[in-house]
């Protein structure tokens, strides 16, 4: 119990079952950053990311759409030779982003996991056609038309619900996550 | 005889606050920055009072801690006083009020930002109580 603690320590506590600091084992190699997907559209790849949380450069990252960027597709923890879960941690920087209403403007990532958490709670489960407007408006016209388009091609082919499904013993559902979380307001 | 208090929570700023104020009202304070840390101070040390945030690692893992306090027979007569900022930090999900919480005998919530003398108030009542109902049982 040291007196206090530094951003990296901060963000280690944030990983399942931390046990020391995984970030700081890495040895800066690139893996991650070379098999990764999306890197060429992230303001830091992972590699840098990781090197900035070590530095405690926490204003830089936050600002960064690195983590919300991460498609969670894996390939760099599988691949890191120092084993340390990447794709874990750019889930808990989107935690931590959001727990300290922190993080860069105009991203579709924050926008879109409250529409999503919003929907789960009050209907028990995820319905498209509710879920895409909810984060869409934010966004540019041309984006929403696409979506539109590629929504009612969806509906023709009968892979979207019109009306959405709600789940049995609902209340039940609500009551279960009231006694998870002592908050009200779960209407 | 000074009494002592441990305090689980992952925001260091926060924490430095808040110790800052129990230390000057003459309460001695340990803290676990994480809920692993934590847990593993209240099964090897003895507190009289734990200051309990919610929002820890991947989620409300401070309600996970709670609920194994519940279920420990000597553990569940220590208070707990709850202090979340869980309502700014994921308002969408909760506009209404908090609820008492009541995982142990005597708990209470209170939310961040907390007024200090408040604090020292709520700390020093919710002892005294469980104090009372312990004496009460012997
Ligand atoms: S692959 Fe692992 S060790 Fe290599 S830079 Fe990425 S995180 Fe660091
Ligand atoms: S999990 Fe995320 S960071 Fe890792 S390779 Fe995939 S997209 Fe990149």
């Amino acid at each position: 119990m040291t007196d206090t603690i530094s951003f990296s320590q901060e963000v280690s506590n944030l990983l399942y079952a931390a046990e020391g600091e995984p970030i700081k084992t890495c040895i800066q190699c690139g893996t991650c950053s070379g098999t990764c997907p999306v890197a060429g559209y992230m303001d830091y790849t992972p590699r840098q990311i990781i090197a900035m949380i070590n530095q405690g450069m926490k204003e830089q990252v936050l600002e960064s759409n690195t983590f919300w960027y991460c498609a969670s597709c894996y390939h760099c923890t599988v691949r890191c030779p120092q084993d340390i879960n990447i794709t874990e941690l750019m889930y808990a920087l989107k935690r931590y982003s959001i727990w300290k209403g922190q993080h860069k403007e105009g991203l579709i990532g924050p926008t879109f996991s409250e529409a999503f958490v919003k929907m789960i709670v009050r209907g028990g489960r995820s319905f498209e056609p509710i879920l895409a407007p909810s984060y869409i408006f934010s966004f540019g016209l041309r984006e929403l038309l696409q979506e539109v388009t590629n929504a009612t091609e969806l509906l023709l082919k009968g892979r979207l619900p019109i009306l959405p499904a709600r789940i049995k013993r609902l209340d039940n559902f609500k009551r279960i996550i009231g006694r998870i979380i002592p908050m009200g307001g779960l209407e | 005889m000074t009494k002592k208090l441990l305090m689980i929570d992952d925001d260091p700023d926060f924490v430095a606050g808040i110790k800052a104020i129990l230390d000057n009202a003459g309460f001695e304070v340990e803290v676990a920055y994480n809920p692993k840390e934590g847990l593993h101070a209240l099964q090897t040390k003895q507190y009289d009072l734990l200051l309990l945030d919610i929002m820890m690692g991947r989620g409300a893992e401070g309600i996970m801690i709670a609920r194994k306090l519940r279920k420990d027979v000597k553990l569940r007569e220590m208070p707990v006083l709850i202090i979340t900022g869980m309502r700014e930090q994921i308002a969408f999900l909760f506009p209404g009020e908090p609820i008492h919480p009541r995982f142990v005998e005597v708990d209470e919530l209170v939310e961040k930002p907390v007024e200090p003398k408040m604090l020292i108030e709520k700390v020093n009542s919710l002892i005294l109580t469980a104090e009372t109902k312990k004496a009460g049982k012997k």
